[in-house]
């Protein structure tokens, strides 16, 4: 019988043991996948996203300010040397007729010149006929919006704009989403309808293709050397790039916790090779006396870890497509970016495969290793133990998570580098501290924690503590991976929170009043919408609130149009540098701006200095900085810069009103609120309460760290297994003396429940250091993500969840070796070797 | 001659000239719950405190039926040494553990202190060796992590009682006293020399006051010297306090310590030695009447 053979017996003589660890690879290997071929299915979508964006440009030159570019603009776009094609088009959301109110029936309508547009964007028609004529009103819908809204070829169709209703007739029917960007729910009109519609002049942004062998940099030089209007040019590298930085965090935790479930089950691995180590060393002993060199010993235990490698990476990529499904779904609702799964791409297969089979084999180095260097002689002894062997263990334990962190460096997605890169690291980093120093603290934790047991079970946990304490290195291995995937729940949990309450004190800080009322489009003072929402029952102030882009030294900035004595009166704003009281006071007169924290950092500006913004027309709008706050508006890249309405009509070419903050009287009723709301609707516009806001929110963030905690309690889960495998070994070793206790008059039942207070103590030493961790690795990650601060306060609820699963998973772990254990035959355990 | 020869350090050989220690220490404090008030002549007069009727042990092992007993009938009496002798195999050790009731038999019962305990159910045979039986084993079968005090006290505690309050402790002090443990009670078995070991056991046997002390190859891991004041001291708690032992050996030297030598093979009793409470353990009269036999 050749020793591959051997390897073999021994995996199949303990099936178990052999099933749980080829589960614990499965499990790492299917998150590693799973991550991997998410990274690859966002490249995809973003890829498409960005060719349905530009189609063929090699340039988007897009308006700056809210009245887009004019024609001249775009004559002079169109004859800057370089530039081939142009394709100009209006881009505007609106809702069409009947369905006013609820945003997610909006629509954007494109207007594009009948003639250029296609020229740069592939459209296909799955009905109807395209364009004839560019003036004729007629439209072409997308196949998901004629789908949907029940359009067919020769429907009417309203489209609601600034200049009232245009009725249009529906031609054609484009393909899937139409080659068109975002929720799929497009309308196409000739420019010169759309221009009309939202009463532009331009367009809002020009699609560019280039000469052949134009340089691209060198236009976009030509193109800031005649442009005189502010614009904002990007290419389709910019626009990948920004997709996946979009994606990138979310990208970034999934590749951690899949290093970190793949670590967990590294320690399953080297255990479970070193218990068979351990209960094979006679064997090994005899084939060294027998003639076996060490190098065959050597290949006799990587052949049992090769076949546990590969089966379990098998298992892994399996089930690798439902954790990718699941990942991919979650990333699509959460950074709107979608990413199609439809299971392991070959290479990630390849990839995660190869990475299982290898960690099974690093971590199979130190227990070969220990199995050659066994002597004959030591291995006919009746018990055979190496205490340095042990010690050993972590010491290699140590050497295989630096490994593992090397090749997740290597395999790190580059979109993610820099800060993710560097805040996973140390996040490893604090684990691979805690799990090392998990044996210093278990001994003692595990006395101090057993106490309360021992009150109501002495013997049963006297005899677990000494049992947890028989094998040092064994217990601290499991009890480390089960500290680290608790730390994982801990600290994500944590991170969850702190992101919730920082959102909604965001925004009970900054928005003056109760409910939001939003619209789609920009509301001018004269449409007296304040006004009717001001003039409703138990409404007590009504404040809009404008958003747009300026620019400034470069930089495009997010700023918002607010009234000053509101903010004021109504208590909103932290300053952190400045008089807020002076500075909100002042702000509605003009010429000041206040600014939030982080842009101010950001732009190294501070109380007292002058920000020139560049405005539409040509010149400079000189503000001064009257106060910087900790937080502002939210707007649509971060935080807005806050001016008055009078510099953002009177010079930043602000149009109105997206949004206005209600404030009702202090004894406002519910009928007042949904009187609001009904109004609001009138006038097609949202009208949401805070507590709504903060909810969907909160809704948009649990999905998220949702995810991340399921990844999370699969690292639990391969600690589970590993739970599982160190009580059965700790049965298994202690079979003469559970006979001996049955002997002496222990019952089935203390025998299984000693098994059990023994994963018991085992979670509830795992749930304390899993806290403690989790509330290290949680500060690392809040604090490089700068939301360490009090109002992510003490993360109780998290803290709960990993004590349900650290005392409920050991428990249910210890089922099948306590019943193992209470099975012990009496006569059989006593028989003498 | 003391009952144990301390056979390690220095500082126990002082701890065996305190003078407040007796030289030999008294077995009556330690009588068996049923046992006898004082130390009885075994045989004819004294009740069968145990009985094996006609029992059978089978095994099935890799589909092949092993007869380990065949119809077997044996009894014991209260306060009587009984050794079942045999060679390896032969079945002695596989009828301690049915009179022992670790194990049921085939067919036949078991009949100790006038009730079948072949048909108990787990708990009640659970029960039955807490309280009326104590084991000795060959491998000393102690706890590891366990101190000896604690291992002492296993017994107690495995039946949820305090061993560190009033009765159960003096017995506990009791037992290490006897077995001249003093100082050592919180070593661990790993600190002992074997023969200290095998004295753990034995108290450990003995701190329930069980009604019958069954003993598997007791000295089979000892030397000489230490196996033979380990079976002195068995066969003094016979003498001395009535305890009913049951000793399963193959050795002639452990078996002539007995009142009476059962001899087995190949499953079945084949001859019955009276040897009579003797104060004088010689061999020779067993090997003599062995080798008459053929044995």
């Amino acid at each position: 019988m050749g020793l591959n053979r051997l390897a073999w017996r021994m995996l199949a003589a303990r099936p178990l043991r052999t099933l749980l660890t080829i589960a614990g690879i499965g499990l790492g290997v299917g998150v590693l996948a799973a991550s991997l071929t998410l990274g690859a299915a966002l490249d995809a979508s973003i890829d498409r996203t960005v060719r349905d964006i530009v189609g063929h440009a090699d340039l988007r030159i897009s308006a700056f300010l809210e009245d887009g570019l004019s024609t001249a603009a775009i004559k002079t776009i169109t004859s800057t040397p370089g530039v081939a094609t142009t394709a100009a088009a209006v881009e505007h959301r609106t809702f069409l007729d009947a369905q006013t109110g609820d945003p997610q029936s909006a629509v954007t309508v494109l207007g594009v010149n009948p003639a250029t547009y296609p020229q740069v964007h592939d459209l296909t028609l799955v009905a109807g006929s395209g364009f004839t004529d560019s003036s004729e009103p007629i439209a072409l819908v997308t196949q998901s919006l004629a789908e949907h809204d029940h359009y067919t070829i020769g429907s009417p169709i309203t489209l609601l704009g600034v200049g009232g209703e245009q009725q249009l007739r529906v031609v054609g029917i484009l393909a899937g989403s139409g080659g068109v960007a975002g929720s799929g729910r497009t309308v196409l009109v000739p420019i010169s309808i759309a221009r009309t519609v939202f009463q532009l002049t331009g367009a809002t942004r020009v699609d560019v293709q280039l000469d052949p062998g134009a340089d691209p940099a060198t236009v976009a030089k030509a193109l800031a050397d005649r442009m005189t209007e502010p614009y904002v040019l990007s290419s389709p590298a910019d626009i990948a790039a920004g997709l996946r930085a979009s994606a990138s965090a979310f990208q970034g935790t999934a590749a951690l916790i899949a290093a970190i479930v793949l670590f967990v089950g590294t320690f399953l691995i080297v255990n479970t090779l070193s218990m068979t180590v351990g209960e094979r060393a006679r064997e090994v002993g005899l084939l060294r006396m027998a003639g076996s060199t060490r190098g065959q010993v050597v290949r006799f235990i990587f052949s049992g870890a090769i076949v546990l490698g590969v089966v379990g990476s098998a298992l892994g990529v399996t089930i690798g497509s439902a954790f990718a499904y699941l990942l991919a779904t979650t990333v699509s609702a959460a950074t709107g970016v979608s990413a199609i799964v439809t299971g392991i791409d070959g290479p990630s297969a390849i990839t995660s495969g190869l990475v299982g089979l290898g960690i099974t084999i690093l971590a199979a180095i130190e227990p070969a290793l220990r199995a050659a260097r066994i002597s004959p002689f030591e291995a006919m002894r009746a018990r055979f133990d190496l205490p340095s062997a042990r010690a050993g263990r972590l010491g290699w334990i140590a050497l295989v998570f630096v490994l593992v962190a090397a090749l997740a460096l290597v395999a790190w997605p580059p979109a993610i580098a820099g800060a993710g890169a560097q805040r996973a690291l140390l996040v490893y980093g604090v684990l691979l501290v805690a799990t090392l120093l998990t044996p210093f603290f278990m001994r003692p934790m595990a006395r101090l924690l057993g106490a309360p047991v021992s009150l109501v079970l002495r013997l049963e946990e006297r005899l677990a503590r000494g049992s947890l304490a028989r094998d040092r290195s064994r217990t601290a291995l499991t009890l480390g991976s089960l500290v680290v995937g608790l730390a994982m729940v801990v600290a994500l949990g944590w991170s969850a929170q702190a992101a919730r309450a920082s959102a909604n004190a965001w925004l009970q800080g900054v928005i003056p009043g109760d409910e939001v009322v939003s619209s789609i489009r920009p509301i001018g003072p004269d449409e007296g919408i304040r006004e009717a929402l001001q003039q409703q029952p138990g409404v007590a102030r009504v404040t809009p609130i404008g958003t747009f882009d300026v620019a400034y030294r470069g930089y495009r900035l997010d700023a918002a149009a607010v009234v000053g004595a509101d903010l004021l009166a109504d208590g909103r704003l932290t300053a952190v540098s400045g008089d807020r009281t002076a500075a909100l006071s002042s702000l509605d007169a003009g010429g000041s701006v206040i600014l939030p924290e982080a842009t101010a950092t950001r732009l190294g500006v501070h109380v007292g200095d002058t920000m020139s913004l560049l405005l539409a027309q040509g010149g400079h709008l000189d503000l001064r900085v009257s106060a910087i706050v900790e937080r502002s508006i939210p707007a649509t890249s971060g935080e807005a810069i806050l001016v008055s309405w009078k510099d953002a009509t009177d010079s930043l070419g602000v149009a109105g009103a997206d949004a206005f903050a209600v404030r009702f009287t202090p004894g406002a009723s519910q009928a007042d609120r949904d009187n609001l709301s009904a109004t609001a609707t009138q006038y097609a516009l949202e009208a949401s309460p805070i507590a709504k806001i903060q909810g969907a929110v909160a809704d948009a963030l649990s999905r998220v760290f949702g995810l991340f905690d399921v990844l999370a309690i699969i690292a639990v889960i391969v600690a589970a297994l590993g739970i599982v495998n160190t009580l059965t070994m700790s049965v298994l070793e202690r079979v003469r003396e559970l006979g001996v206790l049955r002997a002496i008059g222990m019952s089935r039942r203390q025998a299984f429940r000693m098994v059990v207070v023994e994963a018991w103590v085992l979670g509830i030493v795992g749930v304390v250091l899993g806290a403690v961790v989790g509330v290290g690795v949680g500060v690392v990650m809040l604090a490089m993500g700068g939301t360490l601060a009090p109002i992510a306060g003490v993360p109780w609820v998290p803290i709960e969840i990993a004590a349900i699963l650290g005392l409920a998973l050991p428990i249910v772990a210890a089922i099948y070796p306590s019943r193992m254990a209470a099975k012990v035959s009496i006569v059989q355990a006593l028989q003498f070797e | 001659m003391r009952p144990f020869r301390n056979d390690r350090s220095i500082s126990n050989a002082a701890t065996l000239e305190a003078p407040t220690r007796p030289s030999r220490p008294s077995w009556t404090g330690l009588r068996p719950q049923s046992g006898p008030d004082a130390g009885p002549q075994p045989g004819a007069t004294m009740p069968a405190i145990l009985e094996a009727n006609d029992i059978t042990k089978h095994y099935l092992l890799n589909k092949t039926t092993v007869e380990a007993l065949r119809g077997v009938s044996m009894s014991v009496a209260a306060g009587e040494f009984v050794a079942l002798m045999g060679p390896s195999g032969s079945g002695k050790s596989t009828l301690l553990q049915l009179l022992g009731g670790l194990d049921r038999p085939s067919s036949g019962s078991v009949v100790f202190e006038g009730r079948d305990i072949s048909r108990l159910s787990d708990s009640q045979a659970t029960k039955l060796r807490r309280e009326r039986t104590g084991f000795v084993f060959q491998a000393f079968n102690l706890i590891p992590l366990l101190s000896v005090r604690e291992n002492i006290a296993l017994p107690f505690t495995i039946a949820g009682q305090n061993p560190n309050k009033g009765e159960l402790r003096d017995r506990i002090q009791q037992v290490i006293d006897l077995v001249e443990l003093n100082g050592k009670e919180s070593h661990r078995p790993d600190q002992l020399s074997t023969g200290e070991q095998q004295r753990v056991a034995v108290a450990r046997a003995l701190v329930t006051r069980p009604s019958v002390l069954l003993a598997d190859e007791p000295t089979g891991n000892l030397d000489y010297t230490t196996g033979g004041e380990l079976l002195e001291a068995l066969w003094r708690s016979c003498e001395q306090a009535g305890q009913t032992i049951v000793l399963v050996t193959h050795d002639a030297r452990a078996a002539a310590y007995a009142d009476r030598v059962l001899v087995i093979g190949d499953g079945r009793i084949r001859e019955e030695i009276v040897l009579g409470r003797r104060v004088d353990h010689s061999a020779a009269p067993l090997i003599a009447r062995l080798a008459q036999v053929g044995l």
